[in-house]
């Protein structure tokens, strides 16, 4: 966000995903609601000038309206901790402590939502794995991350082959729950198997193309970095474990929690 | 030829949930720079001894296994217990490299190019980028895949995909190349492709060993032949696939031991095979109503993309065999998805005993028109056989009592038998060899006796006894009058089977000349 | 073009990688002590707002936890293992999807964990489990702080598969139940503290429900994934188990720590093929 551009899918995945840890936990440390604000608006602008926009905002929206939702009839209504009562109805009180816990509580997870979405619709998957199996972590992670990610829509697909196979036998599919429940359970069990059946073959060719080998790996892809990003990156972890100690000397000192 | 690269002899070989040996008493050689074939029938352990060979198998956790492996002065004793040497799959496949059956499961499923594909292997040795880059374009060069690199791997054709497998296998350098079925279920043309390149291979400086069960014109240009062979699995004879017969293709090819494998001889087998078919075609009476009827038929998969169907018109009448070719990619498996249901005309209909069946759920559908898919591994879903052709027979409100049917379960057990099964009602589809796989989901679809047969390259990766099963099959339906579309790339065996073979290009089906 | 004639010595399997034991309990402890310390200082009174040192607690200590696990167990793990964690997440994501649209009031997004668990052991349950959130978060960030009481799951589920309970079907919801309990009392301070409530709405009403009783969040929510946690996890185990019986046999015995435990000995009486050797 310091570079200055703002397109993040040309930055290195290491810089946006540090980014977005930093932004989160400086917002949280900072436990302030204006700043919160701030910061929750300063995301919405930046995500609304990538190139995927709308899925970005689309797939914010569809986690954080319920939560929202859910956060406001929880606190809103009940908050017994409330001192200033607003209106009162039978056991329910809508309290102004109960409303402003519900405020923070909701734009600090649209701060974490945010900025988390806005890294991963913006990275290149191979990327990101190949930057960290080149600081250190273990190749089976990017792996196992990566593949996730490859065979998800493919399982997809096969969950749509598996059941025209079977209407092709037959099965009809009411609207019913039973008839719902009972498709869901006839084509899930062939989805495992042929799943877990194909993974014991790709374990012998991943092991064949020495997936297990110890030593250093190398990296076909090289991921574009720049000392502005590096210093960037370093920058906004000061930052946020300045913030963290900040927050634990207020703590210690007496300050507000 | 100078010397022998790799030597293996296997005593025995056990899975571990099995009572009989998988294998036994075969012994194989590979001499340098040499293209051999080991052929057998499905079943015939041929796949078990290519994975032998690549150490897929031995001190893993596949099985249990005594003999002997040699790899140019390396030798390894089995003997069957834990103190069996642990051979390391990536060292072995530096020398040794295999192409499974199954070509997708190679790849690793992380990247997102063909070319970081092929570099999958050399970033796990740490091979510096630049090396990585000459090497990617020189097998790229040598595999004809150069204008692949750039495409995701999820997008290729069954062809392309052999061919980026064996470049993910020879990249490597090794001195032996195995290939399991490297021609299986592959169109014309990328089977000539991939058989180019196998051919090429050995002068380049890699032997190369295929595994298959069709003597086909890769396997002739072999220097030499193991035949293997056994009875089928879960049969009363059954103890394993052995070695039946070595030599070079002229002096097996004159004598008898093709004949007992069970390895299909394509130039010998048609031939023989005309008088059966000729028998199998019963008369069409062509004054009689048409089973199933489509008009003019138009299909795109969504708005904006090119038309798949353009206006076919097509009847066929009971005790009849279509036969439908056309090139990759003409449509033909769409068309066939319009019989049953399972795809919807854009424009036109479909009509079954002249009635449009547009309102008629593919379900309901499925009572009349069998639909056998290029694939099987799409159709089969259960956990034995019995209860994969059971699924759906009876009353289809009532799925998860279907075992329990009566009628249901001597339908399923009379619909195997006639593809020869009836001794594996117990086991899983999954475990079945290629062959007798495609013969499984064929005994789905027959057991139904449906009206109207739609059969997707029925011949693919079939051994010939599993070509004379499904020969037997088609005969059985239309004798009962019910009628047969398939759509086959194999323009011969149509020409033998059909009564009429038609051509789709370019969405319009006509009379092929 | 072919390589050098190839060592005897080098085909040969160096010794298995050794366990990182200081990693694994680095991480395991991790969990707990942060546990610990958010129930015993859970600030007294929320009426000023969101706490921010319990939110960064819980998210920092229980994520560095799960990575701690994640990073010991990984290495360690046989390939066979390796490539069905991805599948587990595929699974934890379509079939939490799938039979979740049908029955609203559960979450069942732990059936690959449960499934990996049981074939590959704890160790592999918990790392699937950890990695799972890690991914999905990817869709979803607000898993991510929950990647702990995932990998408690998976490590529970290979603890039942290892003493036994899925050779005997009927124990295995009650195996399930008590996984529940314990995974949902770890969660339950990750949704008062960090997200400061439930994000469903049928679970923000059984919430609300305690909070009229005067309870404290972290109390209410704790309750509230006592009534739905165990009973959601009793579904996610017997759907797992019935998805391993059905597994063929080759493709379950290929997994060393089936063969080991005998996890499936009921499944060869039933099918009246011989017990497997131990």
């Amino acid at each position: 966000m310091s570079s200055g551009r703002l397109s993040l899918e040309r930055l290195n995945p290491l810089t946006t995903l540090t980014a977005a840890a930093a932004v989160a936990v400086i917002t949280t440390a900072a436990g302030n609601r204006l700043f919160s604000a701030a910061v929750f608006a300063g995301l919405l602008l930046l995500a609304a000038r990538q190139a995927r926009a709308a899925s970005i905002l689309g797939s914010s929206a569809a986690i954080l309206l319920p939560f929202w939702t859910a956060l406001l009839l929880m606190h809103g209504l009940f908050f017994p901790e409330g001192r200033v009562v607003l209106l009162e109805f039978g056991p329910a009180a809508v309290t102004r402590e109960g409303l402003l816990f519900a405020l923070d509580a909701g734009l600090r997870t649209g701060v974490f939502v945010l900025a988390f979405l806005l890294f991963s619709f913006t990275v290149r998957v191979p990327e990101l794995v190949a930057v960290l199996s080149a600081r250190g972590m273990p190749p089976r992670l990017g792996f196992a991350a990566a593949s996730a990610l490859t065979l998800l829509p493919a399982a997809g697909e096969r969950l749509r082959r598996i059941r025209a196979a079977q209407e092709a036998r037959g099965l009809v599919v009411g609207r019913s729950l039973p008839s719902r429940l009972l498709a869901a359970r006839l084509q899930a069990v062939p989805l495992v198997l042929s799943l877990v059946h194909e993974s014991g073959e790709r374990a012998q060719a991943l092991d064949a193309r020495g997936f297990s080998a110890p030593g250093p790996r190398s990296a076909l892809l090289a991921v574009r970095d720049s000392f502005r990003q590096r210093t960037a990156r370093l920058l906004l972890i000061a930052s946020a474990v300045a913030a963290v100690a900040g927050r634990v000397v207020f703590a210690l000192t007496g300050g507000p929690q | 030829m100078n010397g022998t690269v790799l030597a293996a002899h296997v005593e025995s070989f056990r899975f571990h949930d099995a009572d009989a040996p998988a294998l036994h008493d075969v012994t194989v050689s590979v001499p340098a720079g040499s293209l051999t074939a080991v052929l057998g029938g499905s079943g015939s352990g041929k796949s078990t001894l290519a994975r032998l060979l690549a150490a897929w198998l031995p001190g893993h956790h596949g099985g249990t296994l005594r003999g002997r492996l040699d790899l140019g002065a390396a030798a390894f004793e089995f003997s069957g217990t834990g103190d069996d040497p642990r051979i390391d799959p990536g060292a072995w496949a530096a020398h040794v490299a295999y192409v499974p059956q199954d070509a997708a499961a190679v790849l690793s499923t992380i990247k997102d190019t063909v070319a970081g594909e092929l570099a999958f292997g050399l970033e796990n040795q740490g091979i510096p980028p630049e090396e990585m880059r000459l090497r990617i374009s020189e097998t790229a060069r040598l595999t004809g895949i150069e204008g692949l690199l750039e495409r995701d791997p999820a997008t290729l054709s069954g062809g392309e995909l052999r061919r980026v497998a064996i470049a993910c296998a020879v990249i490597g350098r090794p001195a032996v190349l195995l290939a399991d079925e490297p021609l299986g279920s592959l169109d014309p043309e990328g089977a000539r492709a991939v058989e180019d390149l196998l051919r090429r291979l050995p002068g380049e400086g890699s032997s190369v060993v295929v595994f298959s069960s069709t003597a086909d014109s890769l396997c002739r240009a072999a220097s030499h032949w193991t035949v293997i062979g056994g009875g089928q699995p879960g049969g009363a004879a059954y103890d394993g696939g052995r070695q039946l017969a070595v030599g070079t293709p002229g002096e097996l090819l004159a004598g008898n031991a093709l004949a007992r494998s069970g390895v299909v001889v394509p130039d010998i087998a048609v031939p023989e095979g005309v008088p059966a078919a000729a028998a199998a075609r019963t008369a069409v009476v062509h004054t009689a109503a048409p089973l199933l009827e489509l008009r003019d038929v138009c299909f795109s998969y969504g708005a904006g993309t090119v038309d798949v169907l353009r206006g076919v018109d097509l009847a066929v009448r009971p005790g009849e065999v279509v036969a439908v070719t056309g090139p990759n990619g003409s449509g033909k498996s769409t068309l066939l998805r319009q019989l049953n249901g399972l795809l919807r005309p854009s424009g036109g209909e479909v009509l079954l005993r002249g009635r449009p069946t547009e309102d008629t759920a593919a379900g309901l559908l499925a009572a009349d028109v069998g639909l056998l898919f290029q694939d099987p591994r799409f159709q089969l879903f259960e956990r034995t056989l019995e209860r994969e052709v059971a699924f759906g027979l009876g009353d289809c409100r009532r799925f998860g009592r279907r075992t329990r049917d009566g009628t249901a379960r001597e339908r399923a057990r009379a619909a195997l038998a006639a593809v020869g099964l009836e001794g594996q009602a117990g086991g899983h589809p999954l475990e079945l060899p290629a062959s007798a796989r495609r013969l499984l989901a064929l005994a789905t679809v027959i057991a139904r006796e449906p009206a109207v047969l739609a059969l997707d390259e029925p011949t693919v990766s079939l051994d010939r006894p599993g070509l004379d099963m499904l020969d037997r099959a088609i005969a059985a339906a239309t004798k009962r009058g019910a009628a047969v579309v398939m759509v086959t790339h194999e323009l011969r065996y149509a020409e033998a089977r059909a009564h009429r073979v038609l051509r789709l290009d370019g969405g319009v089906l006509e009379a092929a000349d | 073009m072919t390589s050098p004639s190839p060592q005897q010595s080098s085909l040969l399997l160096p010794d298995a990688p050794k366990r990182r034991r200081l990693l694994e309990f680095l991480g395991a402890a991790s969990i707990i002590a942060t546990y610990v310390v958010l129930v015993l200082t859970q600030p007294a009174d929320i009426a000023a707002g969101p706490g921010s040192l319990a939110a960064l607690a819980a998210m920092g200590g229980f994520l560095l936890g799960a990575v701690l696990l994640v990073v010991a167990v990984l290495p360690t793990l046989p390939t066979s293992t390796v490539v069905l964690i991805p599948i587990a997440m595929v699974l934890n994501i379509v079939l939490g999807q799938f039979v979740g649209s049908t029955l609203v009031p559960f979450y069942l997004d732990a059936i690959g964990t449960v499934l990996v668990a049981v074939l590959a052991g704890p160790a592999a349950g918990a790392a699937t489990g950890a990695l799972s959130s890690l991914v999905w978060s990817l869709f979803n960030p607000t898993v991510l702080p929950f990647a702990a009481g995932a990998a408690l799951i998976g490590w529970l589920a290979g603890v039942a598969a290892r003493a036994g309970v899925f050779r005997r079907f009927y124990l295995v919801p009650f195996a399930g139940f008590l996984a529940g309990i314990l995974g949902g009392v770890v969660s339950a301070p990750i949704a008062a503290f960090v997200f400061g409530g439930t994000s469903g709405l049928a679970t923000g009403a059984i919430v609300s429900a305690f909070r009229a009783m005067g309870d404290s969040l972290l109390a209410a929510i704790t309750k509230q994934a006592l009534i739905s946690d165990p009973a959601d996890k009793a579904i996610v185990f017997t759907v797992a188990a019935l998805l391993v019986y059905a597994l063929p046999r080759r493709t379950s015995f290929q997994f060393p720590f089936v063969r080991r435990h005998r996890v499936l000995a009921g499944k060869g009486a039933a099918d009246g093929a011989p017990a497997p050797k131990a």
